[in-house]
Order: structure tokens, then C-alpha cells, then sequence
């Protein structure tokens, strides 16, 4: 089988994070609560080591500010749901996932927020500038996927956050799909609320995931209950990252997450990327010129800061036929495995005239090859000449 | 209980009144109310049971008045869920049992609500998984369940009491891969033949809720009302030693592992039927033949082919199947639809 829905989760991960989760969960994995005895303090370790190897690699230099998370959608709710006032203005835009969009749609309903969604260019980019024309005086919060999960293309989340800061407001980003793969620096990109999710590119388990929350802002915790610490504390504790931690922490999950940081920082997220960039970029001079596909997103010379401007995702359509149709060819007959449809972001898909169909998602990962994907290539040349004729012939 | 209305049944001398009685205190689970469903349903309603639940996923359509006794063209009319129309229907037949319809695709999520309290389950279903599913359920709980089935002018029926007979699942070894066995929609079904094994489901069924255990038929009946042969096949009557169901108590239907999982997809109007089991074997649909079967009952013009996939049109929406028996249904977004169109034109 070849896995190419690594933008869905990551597959296989590297064998250290199955071997740390396995050996942590056998002989290490006590409750971590401060309960003082030497197992305990070991799991209490795993966490704090986590959390420091990924203040780390997020450029935070507080790392009690990193609080784990279920994934990115949980980070997102609690960011969204523990920040937002009643009449507050929020900016975002028409490339969001679900876990951003539908948040911040069910607030609108409710009339609690007003939202505005900035449009990409048609290939897939974010205009500082119409963002900066978006902001009201009642703005309070900048919400931007960093890498989109359909197309792939990054925003300038720098210069979106100076902007920002400059304005007050406060920037979240979601860093589902570029923790890992592209450089996030919170204080250099002015980033106040990182979102972000352990079972992609950072190569954990699902079921971790995490939020920092930078010093300018106070999230009202909704997730209340033990923390291990100030229990004679009738209300959650203030100090982080207590305050949004209460629960037994999925401590295997996060050792596993630890062992997958470490292969990110060791590997270096430019060779991952980059290696994921030269696969995209084969499959779309493979498939470029032939006209039975429409390939979505920036052509493959569109660069940013030097470099190719998009994650190693790259979605597509074979003329005439349904992306489901297309996807489980692939899986049943050539054993390829790929992701068809609307990958939880409809409005992208408006936005590329691929709704409500949506795409054919091919996303490599560190552990492709170009052999898989001439493969994948051919196989889709294959599919594209096999149209249906009627069985009267 | 009204001796007048059941006057002749009590005269029949294994019921007698200590039957009629037993009867009004017995419930029952028709599953699948067509041609053998309702017959059954109605049958068990006017002799006098005391409950009967009948579970449908289905709407009437025209096609189904040739043989399913419950219905009529004003029920076509008002376009209701069979299950409803059949419980309205019942109630006029019969005011004084307690009749109630269900409108729902018995799966391994609910099957163990919608079945409970059942004193023997009728299968009235159109396809194997769910007698599979219902195998489970008896052989988990021991409750009976009599087993029919008809296609053309063949009839089969066998009685299933868990822990005494064999039980469905010792006669497969492995569940019939989808797309491999004719169904009604595609090779037709004579309706007296439906009415004819459904009359000895009732039979088996009244034997069974009046305590009449010695007068059951041991074995599988195979009838063929064309040809007229009338055979009782005595199946070895002991359970297989390797059935994983009633010998080891895998229920891997009503666990969810064999059975099929329909899913609306992510964006297309359209859900997903993956059939539980036989992929995991490599094993695959012949798309030629049935394409081949398909052709008389939609019309060759409605059908198409390529190497991976065979397409047909089929009530305004496009069914696409492929070879390891998976399927797409686009134009709809009801899963229970899904699963109905699947068994009556590919078969599950
Ligand atoms: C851009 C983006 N945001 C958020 C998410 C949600 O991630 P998770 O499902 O791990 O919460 C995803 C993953 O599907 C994503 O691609
Ligand atoms: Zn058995």
C-alpha cells in the first residue's frame, strides 16, 4: 500500500515514537499528579520534557504557556470559545478549516460575534492588506490558517501578525497542517494563541495536540477540574498551565509526541519540507501538462521567501469524474491511498470552483518516495483513459 | 382474549384454548415487511399473538403491490415508510393486538434495541448480512428464528432454535460475496411462492409460541412452485463444530466486524457501502455478470463499464460499484436507501 493522506495524519511515524510510547506506557506511565513517588515524578517529567521540547520548537520562551490539547480542533475551541466577548469582531478567512470556521460561525449565529471573511487570490494567498482593511474598532481577534489543508499554500502569518500587533488585536494561527513541516516562531511572528495538533507533521499519536497562549492574553478555562496542585483552590488555579489543564493528561500520547519533536528537530522541518515539496512538485510536472486533470492551487514555481510557497499537498480532478470515484480506484485497484472530497473545508472549495464535489488530496509525506509517486502518477493517467462506456458495446 | 373472533383456530386441536391463551401473551419480530414480511405479519396479527413489532426501512413503491399483501394504492399514494403503512394496516385487521411498525435499517447499532423482548423473530429480509445479523442476535439471547427466503418461484425456510439446531451461520463458511447471487429486483419473484413459505413461517411461528416444540420441521424446506418439487432437505440437523457463531460465540455481525458500513461522504451528495468481510479476502465482484444481470431489469442503456468500475442509473441517482464490492450511491445522502439499493441490485 502507498500512503499518501499524510496531510489527514501522518503514516507510519518514525519507529522511535512507537518505541518511546510502548516503553513509556509499560514502565513509566504512572499518574503524573504530583502524587511524589518516583513513577509519578518520572510521568510528570515526560510532560514537562514535551512541553519544553515544543516551546522549543515554537520559539516560546515560556513554556508553562503550552498547554496540551485533544488536538487542534480542542486548542481552537478553547482559544475561540475562552477569549470572545459579546459584541467582539473577529477577522478570518474563506480557507479555514472547520474547526476554525465553524466555531467562530456558531458564535456569529448566536449574535455573540460578527465575523468578516477575507478571500484568498485565486491561487490560494492571503492580501495582508485586506486584512488590514477588515479591522474595525470593535476587532479583537485575527484568526489564519498557516498552511492550507486543500491547497497547501501558506500565509504570510509574519506579516499578518505585525500587522496585529501593531493594530492590538490579538493573532491566532492555525498550525495544524505547518507545525513540523515550515519555521513558526510565536514572539518573531507576533503570534498570540498557536494551535496546533500531534498526529501530523510533528509524527505523535492523535490525541495530542496544544495551544500556547501568548502573555497578552487570558483564556477563561472551560475545561475545569484537577490539576495536582492547589487542590485546597475552590476555582481553577490561575497559573498556567494549570489553569487549562485540568483532567489526567494523555501523558503516552504525549510521550510519543515527545520522541516525534525530537525526529522533527533532528531531521530539521527545511529537509522535511522539502523533501514533501520535491514529491508534490514531480507529480505536478508529471501531471502539468496533461489536460484531463485540473490541478488547484499555485503553479509549482510560485515561491515565498526563496522557496516553493505550499506545503506537499496537492489537490486535483480528473475531468468528468467524481473525486470519490477517482479516490477509491486508487485504493481498490492500484492500492494507493488517498483523500476525496471536501477535506472539512468547504469554503476553499468555493473558492477553487471545486464544490461540493471537492477534490482528490495527494499529500506526501517524509517517508515517500519518488517511486510512489510515479506511481501514484501513472495510476491517475490510467484512470483518466478508463472513462465508462455503455455496456451495450 | 375474544374466544368468538379465534373460534375456528381454537377448534384445531394442538392450539385449543391453552394455545389461543398462550398466544395472546406472545410476542413477535417481523424484520422486513415485503412479500414474506407482510404475509407473515399478517397472518400472525389475525390469529391472535399478543404484540408484534415489524421493522422496515423501506418506502412503497409501485413494484411492491404484486406481492406485498399489506399494501394497496392508496398507501402508494400517501407514500408512507412500509413499516408505518403495515402498522396501520394491521391495527384495521386486528384492534385488539398490539401492532407497532418501525421504520428503520436494522444494523449492529440498534439491532439489539429494536429485536429485545422478541419470543421468535421472522426473517423477512431480502438479504444475508442481515439474517447473519439476526443469527447473532438469536443464537446471543436463544431466542428462535425461522429463516426464509424467495427468489423466483424457490421457497426455503428452516427453523433456528439456538442451542438445539444448527444454526445459519454453520451452513455458510463465509458470507456470499456481494454482486455474486440474483435478487428479487434483478431475476424476479413469483408471489405465491412468498405467500406460500411465509404461510409456513406462521405455521412454525404458532408452533413455536404455543409450545409445540415436537411438531416443528427439522431441516431446511426448498420449494419450487414452478416446478413443483416440494423437499425437505434433512441438513446435518447438529451445529458444525468449527461455526464460529453458535459454537465459539463470535457474533461478528452484531459486533459490527463482518457486517457492511454505509457512510455519507464528505462533500458529494452521495454515501458510501462498504461490505463487511470478503475484501479483507481479496475476494472479487465478476462485474460482467453482473452487469449481465443488471441489463433486463434496467435496461442496457442505464448501465456502464470500465475496467475498475461498473456504473448504473437506477431511480434518478448513480450507483458506481467496484470490484472488491464497495460502492458509491450519488443523489443521496440517506445511508438506509443506500443499503436497500444496494441489496436489491448488487445483493449483500
Ligand atoms: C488546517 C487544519 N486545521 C485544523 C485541523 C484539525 O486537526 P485535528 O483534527 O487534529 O483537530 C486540520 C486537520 O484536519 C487541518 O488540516
Ligand atoms: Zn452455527
Amino acid at each position: 500500500m502507498i500512503y499518501l493522506d499524510n496531510a489527514a495524519t501522518s503514516f507510519p511515524k518514525p519507529s522511535e515514537v512507537y518505541g518511546e510510547m510502548d516503553e513509556f506506557f509499560r514502565e513509566r506511565a504512572a499518574n503524573p499528579g504530583r502524587a511524589g513517588y518516583r513513577l509519578s515524578t518520572e510521568a510528570e517529567k515526560g510532560i514537562e520534557m514535551t512541553r519544553k521540547a515544543l516551546a522549543g520548537l515554537f520559539g516560546a520562551s515560556e513554556p508553562q504557556r503550552l498547554v496540551f490539547t485533544l488536538n487542534a480542533t480542542d486548542a481552537i475551541n478553547m482559544a475561540i470559545k475562552g477569549l470572545l466577548n459579546p459584541g467582539d469582531h473577529v477577522i478570518t478567512t474563506t480557507l479555514e478549516h472547520n474547526a476554525v470556521t465553524r466555531p467562530l460561525n456558531s458564535l456569529e449565529r448566536q449574535g455573540v460575534i460578527t465575523v468578516t471573511r477575507v478571500r484568498p487570490s485565486p491561487q490560494g494567498f492571503l492580501d495582508p492588506g485586506d486584512i488590514k482593511r477588515a479591522i474595525t474598532h470593535k476587532t479583537r481577534l485575527v484568526a489564519l490558517v498557516h498552511a492550507s489543508n486543500v491547497l497547501g499554500t501558506v500565509q504570510p502569518i509574519g506579516d499578518v501578525g505585525r500587522l496585529a500587533r501593531e493594530r492590538d488585536l490579538l493573532f491566532l494561527v492555525d498550525a495544524a497542517q505547518s507545525a513540523g513541516l515550515w519555521p513558526v516562531n510565536v514572539e518573531e511572528q507576533c503570534i498570540d494563541l498557536l494551535a496546533f495538533t500531534g498526529h501530523k507533521s510533528l509524527f505523535g499519536p492523535p490525541g495530542t495536540g496544544g495551544l500556547y497562549v501568548g502573555g497578552r492574553v487570558e483564556l477563561r478555562p472551560w475545561r475545569e477540574g484537577g490539576t495536582g496542585v492547589d487542590s485546597q483552590n475552590p476555582v481553577q488555579p490561575e497559573d498556567m498551565p494549570f489553569r487549562l489543564e485540568g483532567g489526567t493528561p494523555n501523558f503516552v500520547g504525549l510521550a510519543g509526541l515527545k520522541a516525534g519533536v525530537e525526529f522533527v528537530s533532528r531531521t530539521g522541518t527545511d529537509k522535511i519540507r522539502r523533501h514533501g515539496q520535491a514529491l508534490t512538485s514531480q507529480l505536478l510536472h508529471a501531471l502539468g501538462d496533461d489536460t484531463r486533470f485540473t490541478l488547484y492551487g499555485p503553479p509549482p514555481e510560485a515561491e515565498v521567501g526563496g522557496g516553493p510557497a505550499t506545503s506537499p499537498i496537492l489537490s486535483l480532478n480528473i475531468r468528468g469524474m467524481e473525486p470519490q470515484v477517482v479516490g477509491t480506484i486508487l485504493d481498490e485497484s492500484f492500492g494507493i491511498a488517498v483523500r476525496s472530497g471536501l477535506h472539512c473545508a468547504p469554503g476553499t472549495h468555493k473558492e477553487i470552483g471545486s464544490f461540493p464535489q471537492g477534490t482528490v488530496r495527494i499529500s506526501p509525506g517524509f517517508f515517500n518516495t519518488g517511486d510512489d509517486i510515479a506511481q501514484v502518477a501513472l495510476a491517475l493517467k490510467e484512470i483518466a483513459s478508463s472513462t465508462a462506456v455503455s455496456s451495450r458495446q | 382474549m375474544k374466544t368468538e373472533r379465534y373460534l375456528r383456530q381454537i377448534l384445531f386441536h394442538p392450539i385449543g384454548k391453552e394455545g389461543q391463551r398462550r398466544l395472546a401473551e406472545s410476542s413477535a419480530v417481523v424484520v422486513g415487511c415485503g412479500a414474506i414480511g407482510s404475509t407473515t405479519a399478517s397472518l400472525l396479527v389475525r390469529s391472535g399473538i399478543g404484540y408484534l413489532r415489524v421493522i422496515d426501512r423501506d418506502v412503497l413503491e409501485e413494484s411492491n403491490l404484486q406481492r406485498q399483501e399489506l399494501f394497496d394504492e392508496e398507501d402508494l399514494r400517501e407514500g408512507l415508510p412500509k413499516a408505518l403503512a403495515a402498522e396501520k394496516r394491521l391495527r384495521r385487521i386486528n384492534s385488539a393486538i398490539r401492532v407497532e411498525g418501525i421504520a428503520a435499517d436494522l444494523n449492529p447499532t440498534n439491532a439489539e434495541t429494536l429485536l429485545r423482548d422478541a419470543q421468535v423473530i421472522l426473517d423477512g429480509t431480502d438479504n444475508f448480512e442481515t439474517r447473519l445479523l439476526l443469527n447473532d442476535y438469536a443464537l446471543k439471547t436463544g431466542t428462535p428464528w425461522i429463516y426464509s427466503a424467495c427468489l423466483g418461484s424457490q421457497a426455503l425456510l428452516m427453523d433456528i432454535l439456538p442451542g438445539k439446531t444448527l444454526c445459519l451461520r454453520c451452513l455458510v463458511d463465509s458470507v456470499p460475496l456481494p454482486g455474486s447471487l440474483p435478487t428479487c429486483e434483478t431475476a424476479g419473484i413469483l408471489a405465491p411462492a412468498a405467500k406460500l413459505i411465509a404461510s409456513i413461517q406462521t405455521t412454525e411461528a404458532l408452533k413455536i409460541l404455543t409450545n409445540h416444540p415436537e411438531a416443528l420441521i427439522s431441516g431446511l424446506v426448498n420449494i419450487d412452485l414452478w416446478k413443483g418439487s416440494f423437499q425437505k432437505v434433512d441438513t446435518q440437523t447438529a451445529p458444525s463444530p468449527t461455526c464460529p457463531a453458535c459454537q465459539k460465540g463470535e457474533y461478528e455481525f452484531l459486533n459490527a466486524k463482518g457486517f457492511s458500513l454505509t457512510t455519507t461522504l464528505c462533500g458529494s451528495n452521495a454515501v458510501q457501502i462498504t461490505p463487511g468481510g470478503n475484501a479483507e479476502n481479496g475476494a472479487k465482484i465478476d462485474l460482467v455478470a453482473l452487469s449481465l444481470r443488471l441489463q433486463s431489469a434496467l435496461g442496457v442503456d442505464n448501465i456502464s463499464q470500465s475496467p475498475y468500475l461498473l456504473k448504473f442509473r437506477l431511480k434518478g441517482r448513480e450507483m458506481v460499484i467496484f470490484p472488491d464490492g464497495r460502492a458509491l450511491l450519488f443523489g443521496t445522502q440517506d445511508t438506509s436507501l443506500a443499503r436497500t439499493l444496494y441489496s436489491q441490485y448488487v445483493g449483500l
